[in-house]
């Protein structure tokens, strides 16, 4: 361990750092509350610029991995933070409306946000399974804190519950699957399971036992049928603007470790294992993707239909993982940057619309409301037409890539079993483009905050979702650039 | 290098496609106040816009009276997988692109009043629409194509929603599922063909129209493939079965909306059949024309007989549309020269002849707020303008001689005589004399007879806006009735490249693995640089 070691870890420092300092502050003198957005914003501009620092190749250091090869320090993984500094960027900008027009606006919620950031930037730069495991639980008690963060709500402290309860089961079941693999192989570091393995002529039933728990965990956090119970009590009770963050973030890092797993797991046992993760990840992705969108399909409630669209999405997203090679990586990281901006953006503008957080947050309340904020509203229409993959949006830009992908694999079958689930996410995507438009007022609006913040927020939600979805061409590049880079 | 600005600006088909979008952008800033001042930007663009088509369709009219193929000069747009921007307007497409031009100044002179709330949205949407109609017709390239197919939905969505009659939300929710259902399994189609294309190309991708042109594959691939392009298309047009969409459209839409879906929307079912269907996939629609002849000629007889006895104007005119439609298919199916033009010509008659007969119904309900026949009767007393612009659009429609609807159902009867035999064109010229029954009924019903309604005797008759609207259409029906040689002889050369391509292929029997045709040499270079 030495000074280039801590110089990689600087992205985490500095979201650490910013985090203890915004708690501090908020003890020596409450007055700067209102100042802490501005100040945790800032923390991630700098943390963003940190994982560009660090990133080898383009400045000082060109050390792949610190401490002892724990983390793997890549332009991959440098992709990966982008997206979750976006997630938190477009998070802490919707917050400040919602915690001051629920005059709960204090220090703890930037902090835990941070310390979320924090945890995910760390799990997913983790090349073995133990680091994986603490900065999920880094992350998940900071998730589960916010979860309940509205103190006054019964309906939140009820979300994190369910929330607490499953995230804990998935806990132990992720560290029993490490366990188990760690019996199996002797190792818990990714590239050394898969050499193990690859030394076996068959996998070990440990093995097999113990990498289906942690895909189960991992299913979990990225809310994959049939793990994804939590996700609609918990996206409903929680705090709007941290559903945005909630609902995306933690999928970004799981997904990456999906892969690494999975990426581990083929290595072994010849072309039959291979076809028979590949069948567990087609199983799971077709069950996300049509129960998913069947769910969301008879929702009343944007947070819970926003929560069934969500599990659809990673059920697309797993189509670029059936056939797993280095070619994945690149339609997951646009289809990650994709739902981030087009979900987070659609949960901005619902924390801003809505200002009874305790009640339902119908669909229908949102009706003729497209004429009365037009900003909003027509951010709202294109989050929700990039959701459901129309063009020119980078919604339809993340389908098209997974579904190329897929297609290019021979999984056709899977890609149009996709191709069909998505048109049912349109036709309740496309409910909430007629409440707002073609539908009579039905509630005049009341105790509304909308502030400068938040609709910068889906503001560039939604320019983000059009232009690249318009102009992909660089982030493609530089997305290929990044991901098969080595 | 060219960039996208510098042909923007230059008198280019990118200038076409995309000067009514940026020209809708200050829409959106004119507020719910300025409805007045709304109609009248709208009206100036449209204008500039129909201009802009008269400049590039003169400048790049041969002496002949052939229209080449035009290139826009293909600009790289998603490098990584070979996607380019790249658009051509042909003799196929010019006609087609040519009318949607036209009609966009109508549809706002048609909209003046029928639209009462959300005037600069509805302008927006209508020229958004445009640019996403034009960029279908003109893309040259198959992601391209994809985009714009897609694109077109939100706006004709949001018309139909916000402005249509009762069930407005059901029948946009309709046609948007419908019209996506079809187009996602065709994405998936072309992305196979994107793949198969890089396998053979030593690994570099390209969508390009004429790239993949040149895949020769065995006939049960081709088969799924024109299955997922001509479901898309037909489910577009529409052909029989997959027609339940449109009724629903029609009546629920604004007249603005019926006038673009029948005058321009629906052709790009048949245009994609004729420019991407047919000439990929030759050999599957070889195997696959006794079924679509089967529902070309349903679609005829049985829109026909609908329409009879329909008790609503506008329903009565949608049916008509699939009926008119099913001709056109009958033409495509024919695979003739003369099939095809009298099938490209029919397009454009379609578009004039329906157009027309929608802004009629439109206006009458203006005027009365319904479409019943039974709520009518002899407005010719009281309206005698409006009766005879009504009764020249139906017999147009009907295919009056020395108006255009003959020469297109004449062609596409002789053409298909060469090829399909007597029986679908005794059928189909069985569906020409329903055609005129119907609309003889709905002449007599509202404009003959006695006048039974008292509130019918106040009417007034079309005023100079609405002639103004009318009169276009009403000019280029009598002009390609009389002298049709001028509108066909632009489209020959290019038909009949496709229809030699077309033959040339079947001749032989499909390969049995998928393979790459040289590249086709009549694409030639010289084309591109006519472009500026």
């Amino acid at each position: 361990m030495n000074r280039a070691d801590w110089m990689l870890l600087l992205p985490e420092i500095v979201l650490c750092g910013g985090g203890v300092l915004v708690l501090m502050l908020d003890a020596i003198s409450p007055a700067l509350r209102r100042a802490f957005t501005a100040l945790s914003l800032l923390t991630t501009i700098v943390a963003a610029w940190a994982v560009y620092y660090v990133t080898p190749g383009h400045t000082v250091t060109d050390f792949g991995a610190t401490f002892h090869g724990l983390l793997e320090t890549s332009p991959t993984t440098a992709a990966f933070s982008y997206v979750i500094l976006i997630a938190t960027g477009l998070c802490l900008l919707a917050s400040q409306g919602y915690l001051r027009r629920e005059r709960i606006l204090s220090g703890e919620y930037h902090a835990l946000l941070l310390w979320c950031a924090t945890g995910l930037l760390l799990m997913l730069r983790a090349t073995e399974l133990l680091t994986v495991f603490l900065s999920l639980e880094l992350l998940s008690l900071c998730l589960y804190s916010l979860a309940a963060y509205h103190r006054k709500l019964a309906i939140s402290g009820e979300a994190a519950i369910k929330y607490f309860l499953m995230g804990a089961f998935v806990s132990a079941f992720v560290l029993y699957g490490i366990a188990l693999v760690y019996g199996a192989t002797g190792t818990t570091r990714f590239a050394e399971i898969g050499a193990a393995l690859a030394g076996q002529p068959a996998m070990p039933v440990f093995a097999i036992l113990g990498f289906l728990m942690l895909i189960a965990g991992f299913g979990f956090k990225m809310s994959l049928v049939p793990f994804h119970a939590w996700s609609p009590d918990t996206y409903q009770g929680a705090p709007s603007p941290f559903v945005a963050f909630l609902s995306v973030a933690p999928k970004v890092a799981s997904a990456l470790v999906l892969y690494r797993l999975l990426g581990a797991v083929v290595q072994g046992g010849g072309q039959v294992n291979v076809d028979r993760w590949s069948t567990v990840v087609a199983i799971l992705s077709v069950l996300s993707m049509v129960v998913g969108n069947l769910l969301a399909l008879v929702q009343r409630d944007l947070k819970r239909m926003l929560a069934y669209s969500g599990i659809a999405h990673m059920g697309y997203l797993l189509l670029a993982l059936v056939t797993l090679d280095r070619t994945s990586l690149m339609p997951v990281l646009v289809y990650l940057l994709a739902y981030v901006l087009m979900n987070a953006g659609a949960f901005t503008v619902v924390a801003m619309l809505y200002s009874r957080p305790g009640e339902q947050h119908l669909i229908s309340d949102l009706a003729g409301w497209g004429y009365r904020y037009p900003l909003l509203g027509g951010c709202l229409t294109i989050c929700m037409l990039s959701l459901g993959g129309i063009p020119p949006t980078i919604g339809f830009l993340g389908k098209y890539v997974v579904f190329l992908k897929a297609v290019g694999d021979g999984h056709v079958g899977l890609a149009i079993t996709g191709v069909l689930a998505s048109l049912l996410g349109v036709f309740y995507y496309l409910r909430v483009v007629y409440y707002l438009y073609m539908k009579p007022e039905t509630r005049q609006p009341e105790g509304l905050l909308i502030d400068v913040w938040g609709r910068t927020a889906a503001v560039a939600a939604a320019l983000g979702t059009l232009a690249l979805g318009i102009w992909p061409t660089g982030l493609l590049q530089w997305l290929i650039a990044a991901t098969t880079a080595k | 290098m060219e960039t996208f600005l510098t042909l923007l600006v230059g008198n280019t088909l990118t200038r076409l496609v995309f000067f009514p979008t940026f020209a809708a952008l200050p829409l959106f800033f004119f507020g719910r106040a300025r409805a007045q001042a709304a109609k009248v930007y709208s009206l100036v663009v449209a204008l500039i816009e129909v201009l802009f088509g008269g400049l590039y369709l003169f400048s790049h009219l041969s002496a002949d009276g052939s229209f080449p193929l035009v290139h826009d000069g293909a600009l790289p747009w998603i490098a990584s997988y070979g996607i380019k921007y790249d658009l051509a307007m042909d003799g196929i497409s010019m006609p087609l692109v040519m009318l949607g031009i036209l009609l966009l100044p109508v549809v706002i002179l048609g909209s003046w009043k029928g639209i009462e709330k959300h005037w600069p949205l509805f302008g927006a949407s209508m020229l958004l629409l445009t640019t996403g109609v034009l960029g279908t017709l003109l893309a040259y390239d198959l992601f391209l194509f994809y985009v714009y197919w897609e694109v077109m939905l939100v706006p004709m969505y949001l018309l139909i929603g916000i402005w249509g009659g009762e069930r407005r939300i059901y029948a946009a929710v309709k046609f948007f599922l419908f019209t996506m259902a079809g187009s996602l399994l065709m994405l998936i189609a072309i992305l196979w063909m994107a793949w198969t294309f890089k396998g053979l190309n030593g690994g570099a991708w390209s969508f390009a129209y004429t790239d993949l042109l040149r895949l020769d594959l065995p006939v049960h691939q081709q088969i799924w493939l024109f299955a997922a392009f001509a479901l898309t298309f037909a489910i577009k047009v529409p052909m029989f079965p997959l027609h339940t969409w449109l009724p629903d459209a029609h009546v629920e839409a604004p007249t603005g909306g019926s006038v673009i879906l029948a005058g321009i929307l629906l052709k790009l079912g048949t245009y994609g059949f004729l420019r991407f269907a047919i000439p990929l996939f030759p050999h599957a629609s070889e195997a696959a024309r006794p079924l679509l002849l089967s529902l070309a000629i349903i679609g005829i007889i049985y829109g026909a007989l609908v329409a009879w006895v329909q008790a609503d104007m506008k329903k009565l005119v949608a049916y008509s549309s699939i009926a008119h439609l099913g001709f056109v298919m009958l033409g495509l199916i024919a695979v003739d020269a003369i099939a095809w033009q009298g099938s490209l010509l029919q397009m454009v008659n379609h578009g004039l002849s329906t157009g027309a007969l929608f802004l009629l119904v439109g206006m009458l309900y203006d005027r009365r707020h319904t479409k019943k026949f039974d709520e009518f009767g002899g407005l010719a007393k009281v309206m005698p303008v409006f009766a005879f612009f009504l009764v020249f659009s139906s017999l147009a429609s009907v295919g009056l001689p020395a108006l255009n609807g003959f020469v297109g159902e004449f062609m596409i009867l002789i053409g298909s005589f060469r090829t399909l035999g007597w029986l679908p064109v005794a059928i189909a010229t069985f569906g020409v004399v329903l055609a005129a029954i119907y609309l003889l009924k709905m002449i007599q019903l509202t404009i003959f007879g006695p006048i039974t309604k008292d509130e019918n005797r106040k009417l007034t008759d079309l005023n100079g806006r609405e002639l103004a609207a009318l009169i276009p259409l009403c000019i280029f029906m009598i002009w390609i009735g009389v002298a049709p040689n001028t509108f066909l002889q632009p489209s020959r050369k290019a038909l009949d490249g496709v229809l030699a391509d077309y033959r040339g292929r079947i001749s032989t029997p499909a390969v049995t693995q998928a393979s790459l045709r040289a590249p086709a040499t009549q694409v030639s270079s010289n084309t591109t640089e006519a472009g500026r």
